[in-house]
């Protein structure tokens, strides 16, 4: 058996299955589409700003909060896109009516809104934190104009800083900041410096990625001209390796394959995604997963509002893994983190209730390689496993019926 | 029909000079199919016939044609026009009393329509010499019948010219095969003989015998006895391919058809075989065939040891239908238990091992292909070797021969230079060349038949622009220095890819096969050394570095379907691999030991 992913009807047609909306509590993801310019190596579904209409927008992916949204979300994470792109006037407003259709602002323990520096100062951040935001992430991912203008972004260095400042002046206590690490010609040692320079402002929680050419991106486009070059295997794990004793010497813990906080500061709404948890998404692209089957939206602006407006649905694909599959999914994605998952929290997660195990046979191939290993129950990757992390996937993967 | 109304003919000719498309033609102007039933190549029943647009298996089909007032029956019998498949153009010979010499009136005279040529004129057949492509603008017919004189020999002073494509000249065409080739000259009431020309095997009728009566005439429920194998089985059904089986309950003296009786058991029906009446008058064998000669073998395993009875299944139902290769149950330490198979070429080949795949569902490691060798022990006695593996250490013979074939390649003049440079690349020896036309040139060499199989094909091909062609005979086999190339990954011996060498080329080809197999080789979790070695000492190194870094930097909720359907392509290409010590090998890596694709 293999997961069956169809594709939905056309418009006019009605959905497949009457859905609701999810259960009370679900994690609620919100995806506002708008950015001031696309990032060249930006492959989520964003779309520049040219002064297009933001607020029917805005009432598609209300209506369709009000179509499926959870009461009572435990989590709520506003992605994009750019969320603080918005005005004042138009995230209050949102933001009402969301909590009108979920209660999110007494429900939730983590509301989070992604900014990128040029949107963000003092008052849009005092704002945010009065809507019922509690933690903002800001998009640095360079210390350096001219990298960040190879990344097509349209801010400053400077400007990543004030931004922050403004963020901390206006109470948010929970800060995370974006980096991107391993771009063609950095060094591990200039990535030391920059990245201490960000450790020292003391930001609660920190992203760093290894810059990944992703499909269908500009860099793609430019690492298949010759423009652009990986960075060889060797200098990317070298500042694999620099990120982690850098944020550990500054008491951060890596808690996931890219992602270091403070005690207690984990993300929430994302460690959900890695116990394979179900999540209810919103808007253009937004992908859900309810009970075992995962789902997700059309990613374009217009003909998602069209949907909306039509039939309340404006989903793509859907797709329900066999039990196995799901199983093996939850040992993937269990293992990026570093609290590591057991087995009987693996079949728990995944709802599998057969018998025998499958996973038992991997997990003890992957031991014996040294890439994870077993204290108490609960397996984690090794040192030499994490930045493997996708080759223990294609383990589990190769042994799916 | 009385047999003076039966006419038995074949159409032999180069690959792509229109052979299917004048069978096409000829069933369409007699009214056999319907226009709109029409497929192309409607005779070529395989799917891979199609898609290579070549035919590989002769196939029967009788159609019937007014002359004059009188209906007659002309039975055609489709043949291979490649190289490798000389073997099945002399079986449908054997059931002609004449031949369509088609060529091409553009490219002219090739290779193989020489080759094909002669075969008929040594069974004794009518030859007549067909101009295909006629309306072409670049068609020098009077050219074209200058090469078939000067190269065959054939008075092509009044051949025929048509276009199998639109139909030209096929209606005289028809009227000239029943004119120009001889009757069928068996009697209808004499001792039943019919010759088994070919077989398939049918899931629900058993094997379908593919004859023609030669002497006699053959009814449904007679017990009939095949010769060779010595087997009795009843005619159930008899009849002919009209191209679709129709029954005929009878079939007399020159009638080509088909004999169905439920047979399961492969190895019942024989190729080359007579049948005869069971408890009738005892009969003379027909003529046999000359027996295939296996000139390149190559080892095939399954992918998942598991299936080795089903390849071995595969093998024995392809035989069937294909008699002229061969195969043994071999064991290699790197592969398992597999098959040693023995072809007539490097297509042939290509077209077994597409086949078990496709008709049996079969993946397979494919080694690569290797000629026979000779040699010669310390007390004079020969022996013959089908794998490298066999060769023994050099103290314990005294000479290895090796098997050269007489090469006939024929290009336009000015591709001249450019063949005499591959040939000196593959060891071979200039014997003369002559001029067929002004513009054209037969040049002969003798090659080593392991250098043939290397590259040579490919070479030539892309060194003429496509233009030469070739064709071979084995002459002989002559004492060569030829050494034993090893591979070897991280210390494991891959027995699969051990090959046969000149001395002089062992470096080159030593490191030319490592290099590929180290593209094909994914990284794995430890360093692997691949090595070439002849005898005790290495010659070449490549390393593939350990993988040390493989993860996906982001992995949130819209990224989980992506991220498992990219690891799960990435592990797709799994199902043709072996492991051998603890390194994953790719089927393509066991053909490195192939030529072809050097990058320096």
């Amino acid at each position: 058996m293999s997961a069956t992913q169809k594709p939905r009807a056309a418009p006019e047609a009605p959905p497949t299955a009457p859905r609701e909306r999810a259960p009370t509590g679900t994690p609620l993801y919100v995806h506002l589409p708008f950015c001031a310019a696309k990032c060249h190596y930006c492959d989520f579904f964003s779309v520049p700003d040219k002064g297009q209409d933001r607020a029917a927008n805005l009432n598609a992916i209300q209506r369709e909060a009000e179509l499926y949204a959870p009461r009572n979300p435990r989590t709520v994470f506003i992605g994009g896109g750019t969320p603080s792109l918005l005005s004042i006037a138009e995230l209050t407003e949102f933001l009402d009516n969301l909590e009108r259709i979920t209660s999110f602002r007494s429900s939730a323990v983590e509301v989070t809104a992604e900014c990128n520096p040029e949107s963000l100062d003092r008052d849009k951040a005092r704002a945010l934190l009065d809507l019922g935001v509690t933690r903002l992430s800001i998009g640095f991912q360079s210390l350096h104009d001219e990298v960040l203008q190879l990344f097509g972004r349209v801010h400053s260095v400077e400007q990543s800083f004030a931004a922050f400042e403004s963020a901390r002046s206006a109470g948010v206590t929970d800060l995370n900041i974006d980096l991107i690490y391993a771009i063609p010609g950095q060094t591990p040692e200039a990535w030391e410096q920059d990245l201490g320079r960000v450790l020292a402002l003391g930001a609660e929680h920190l992203s760093a990625y290894n810059l990944t050419f992703e499909e269908e991106t500009v860099f793609h486009r430019w690492l298949s001209q010759g423009r652009l070059a990986k960075s060889p295997e060797e200098v990317e794990l070298a500042h694999f390796e620099v990120t982690r004793r850098l944020t550990q010497a500054a008491g951060l813990e890596a808690y996931e394959i890219s992602n270091f906080a403070r005690t207690n500061r984990h993300c929430r709404h994302n460690v959900n995604y890695w116990h394979n948890g179900t999540y209810l998404g919103i808007g253009p692209s937004a992908v859900s997963k309810v009970g075992a089957t995962r789902g997700g939206n059309l990613k374009a602006i217009l003909p998602y509002n069209r949907r909306i407006e039509a039939s309340g649905d404006a989903r793509t694909w859907e797709e329900t893994p066999s039990a196995t599959e799901r199983l093996f999914e939850t040992w993937w994605l269990g293992l990026r983190l570093a609290e590591g998952i057991s087995a009987s929290e693996a079949r728990e997660r995944a709802d599998f209730s057969a018998s025998e195990d499958p996973a038992l046979a991997i997990t003890a191939g992957l031991v014996a390689d040294g890439l994870i290993e077993e204290t108490d129950a609960r397996f984690r990757l090794t040192a030499r496993g994490l930045p493997l992390a996708d080759y223990v996937a294609r383990r589990f993967l190769a042994a799916a019926p | 029909m009385d047999t003076k109304h039966i006419r038995n003919f074949c159409i032999i000719a180069h690959i792509d000079h229109g052979k299917s498309t004048l069978a096409d033609r000829m069933l369409e102007v007699t009214g056999s199919v319907d226009k709109r039933d029409m497929r192309a190549q409607l005779l070529d029943s395989m799917d891979l016939e199609r898609e290579r647009g070549i035919t590989i298996k002769a196939s029967a089909v009788t159609v019937y044609h007014v002359y004059k007032g009188t209906k007659y029956e002309l039975n055609l019998i489709d043949t291979p026009g490649h190289v490798d498949f000389n073997y099945e153009v002399q079986k449908a010979l054997q059931a002609c009393e004449g031949a369509l010499l088609l060529v091409d009136a553009s490219q002219g005279v090739e290779a193989q329509t020489v080759a094909n040529a002669y075969l008929a004129v040594e069974a004794d057949l009518t030859v007549l010499p067909v101009i295909n492509k006629v309306d072409l603008p670049h068609a020098q017919p009077e050219v074209v019948c200058e090469e078939i004189e000067n190269s065959i020999g054939i008075d092509s002073s009044d051949a025929s010219r048509v276009s199998a494509k639109s139909g030209l000249g096929v209606p005289e065409l028809l009227d000239r095969i029943v004119e120009k080739i001889p009757a069928p000259t068996g009697l209808p009431d004499a001792p039943l003989r019919c010759l088994i020309f070919d077989a398939v095997y049918n899931e629900y009728r058993g094997i379908i015998v593919y004859m023609r009566v030669v002497d006699g005439t053959i009814k449904e429920r007679e017990q009939i006895h095949m010769l060779g194998t010595d087997k009795v089985y009843e005619a159930v059904e008899l009849g002919r391919f009209t191209p679709e089986m129709k029954r005929a309950g009878v079939l007399g003296p020159g009638d080509v058809g088909y004999f169905i009786s439920n047979i399961k058991q492969l190895g019942d029906v024989r190729i080359g075989d007579t049948m005869t009446l069971y408890k009738g008058p005892k009969v003379k064998m027909l003529p046999g065939y000359r027996p295939p000669m296996h000139m390149v073998y190559a080892d095939f395993f399954p992918t998942n040891s598991g299936d080795f009875e089903s390849l071995r299944e595969g093998l024995a139902t392809l035989s069937l239908s294909d008699s002229s290769f061969s195969f043994e149950a071999v064991t290699s330490e790197a592969l398992g238990f597999g098959f040693r198979c023995g072809f007539l070429g490097l297509l042939h080949m290509e077209i077994v091992q597409e086949r078990l795949e496709r008709e049996h569902d079969l993946d397979m490691i494919q080694t690569a292909p290797t000629v026979t060798y000779k040699i010669k022990l310390k007390d004079g006695t020969l022996s013959e070797i089908h794998s490298p593996g066999q060769l023994p250490n050099p103290d314990q013979y005294e000479e290895i021969l090796e098997p050269y074939a007489r090469v006939s390649i024929m290009v336009p003049a000015e591709f001249i230079g450019n063949v005499m440079q591959i040939a000196a690349d593959h060891r071979g020896t200039y014997v003369r060349q002559e001029h067929l036309s002004p513009t054209r040139v037969q040049l002969l060499y003798d090659i080593p038949l392991a250098e043939l199989i290397y590259d040579f094909f490919d070479k030539l091909k892309s060194s003429t622009r496509g233009y030469g062609t070739l064709n071979y005979d084995i002459s002989e086999f002559k004492p060569s220095e030829l050494v034993k190339l090893r591979i070897l990954v991280n210390g494991n011996e891959i027995d699969a890819l051990t090959s046969i060498v000149h001395k002089e080329q062992a470096e080159f080809r030593g490191r030319s096969a490592i290099k590929k197999m180290r593209k094909e080789i994914a990284r794995h979790l430890f360093e692997i050394a691949i090595q070439a070695a002849v005898g005790a000492r290495i010659i070449a190194r490549e390393t593939i570095s350990a993988l040390r870094k493989d993860v996906t930097a982001k992995c949130y909720g819209g990224d989980i379907t992506r991220k498992r359907k990219l690891l799960e392509k990435q592990k797709a290409g799994k199902r043709r691999m072996r492991q051998i010590g603890n390194v994953d090998i790719p089927q393509k890596a066991f053909l490195a030991v192939l030529g072809g694709d050097d990058e320096d």
